[in-house]
């Protein structure tokens, strides 16, 4: 039998909030979906959450680089508020306080056969984030068909339903948005119940950002190998196919730190201000 | 391998950046848009922030000449939805 050990200040916090994770992304929710109508669109968040929602706190940084990028000015606010909380956080947001996340992962609760993704496929976010924010939008405008506000499921989900919604309840003409949004909406509400997290996983340019910053952040995953048994509990834990022992800081971990629950307590959320307890692994093998 | 002290290290100096450019972009940024006031053309320069605002609804667009334009009057209302 393993002898258990005790946690790390951080991975010991991390482990009581662990069963709670959904109810800190519902409680997050009462940040991004602007319940007290500030509506502060000068500024941005750092979670992936359409501004023309009609629910929505702050500006969605995304949209803010691609629009930026479109008017030939560079965006200070969105590009030092991703550079901080990236090096505070890294994809802890993703997992834990991004909205549009956290819609996938209550879509992954109906209990539906799911499939699992190449390895590869998690490079095509790098594609999206450097074709559609930032090159279609610099030398073409926000007006080709690629730019990412024109085929973004989130703003065809939180911004353009709500509108059309808004528009028949009024009797308005409904403004249709373009059958490439419609489409990838509807493949988008298909996939979240046979592939978890398929929009994080796959194209998410700003899930993108922030994976950059897992091997630096305050906040990682530290795998101590003294206590691997190398039982490979970990994998299984693991939705997203990774094996957190070989690549703790994968750029495909969402960091939702179900891992951690691992027997030999050899899996753990660490923190740079903290001393690390046994043999870390090194942090080169992504 | 990534030892701590050069984790902390650039923790350290990307946290940093990333407030530099964030205070920068949030006190000091500014951009020259042309605008209208009763057709007459006015340059107006918009701070970061309401920039954002605008760009969110798409009441600024990018003209061929390069130049950046409000879409709206000054006194006007800014449009209330995104062109996307």
């Amino acid at each position: 039998m393993v002898p258990m050990v005790k946690k790390n200040k951080t991975g010991g916090f991390a482990s009581r909030l662990l069963g709670w994770r959904m109810w800190v992304q519902a409680a997050f929710l009462l940040v991004w979906l602007d319940p007290a109508g500030l509506r502060m669109h000068t500024m941005c968040s750092p979670v992936f959450h359409c501004y023309a929602c009609p629910l929505s706190t702050f500006a969605c940084p995304i949209g803010v680089i691609a629009q930026f990028g479109a008017l030939h000015v560079f965006p200070f606010i969105a590009v030092g508020l991703l550079i901080a909380f990236g090096a505070l956080f890294g994809t802890l947001i993703c997992g834990w306080v991004c909205p549009f996340g956290f819609l996938q992962d209550l879509a992954a609760k109906v209990p539906t056969p799911k499939f699992d993704l190449p390895k590869v496929t998690g490079h095509l976010r790098y594609v999206v984030l450097i074709v559609t924010v930032l090159a279609v939008p610099y030398f073409f405008g926000e007006g080709h068909p690629l730019f990412v506000c024109r085929v973004c499921p989130a703003g065809a989900l939180e911004a353009a339903v709500p509108t059309m919604a808004g528009q028949a309840i009024a009797g308005e003409t409904i403004i249709w948005p373009s059958v490439v949004k419609l489409t990838i909406l509807a493949l988008f509400l298909i996939a979240i119940f046979f592939i978890r997290r398929p929009w994080c996983r796959l194209l998410c340019p700003l899930g993108a950002v922030f994976s950059l910053f897992n091997r630096v952040s305050a906040f990682f995953l530290r795998f101590n190998a003294d206590e691997c048994t190398h039982c490979e509990q970990c994998h299984k834990l693991c939705e997203y196919g990774i094996e957190p022992e070989k690549s703790p800081n994968d750029l495909r971990c969402i960091r939702c730190l179900e891992c951690t629950k691992c027997g030999p307590d050899a899996l753990n959320l660490g923190s740079i201000f903290e001393r690390a307890k046994g043999r870390d692994v090194p942090q080169n093998n992504l | 391998m990534i030892n701590k002290n050069t984790k902390i290290l650039i923790f350290g100096l990307m946290v940093l950046l990333g407030a530099a450019l964030l205070a920068y972009g949030a006190f000091f940024h500014s951009t020259n848009v042309s605008a209208q006031q009763d057709g007459e053309p006015v340059m107006l320069a918009k701070s970061e922030s309401a920039l954002i605002k605008d760009a969110s609804v798409s009441g600024v667009k990018r003209d061929e000449s390069g130049k950046i334009k409000q879409t709206y009057e000054i006194g006007e209302k800014a449009p209330e939805a995104c062109s996307t």
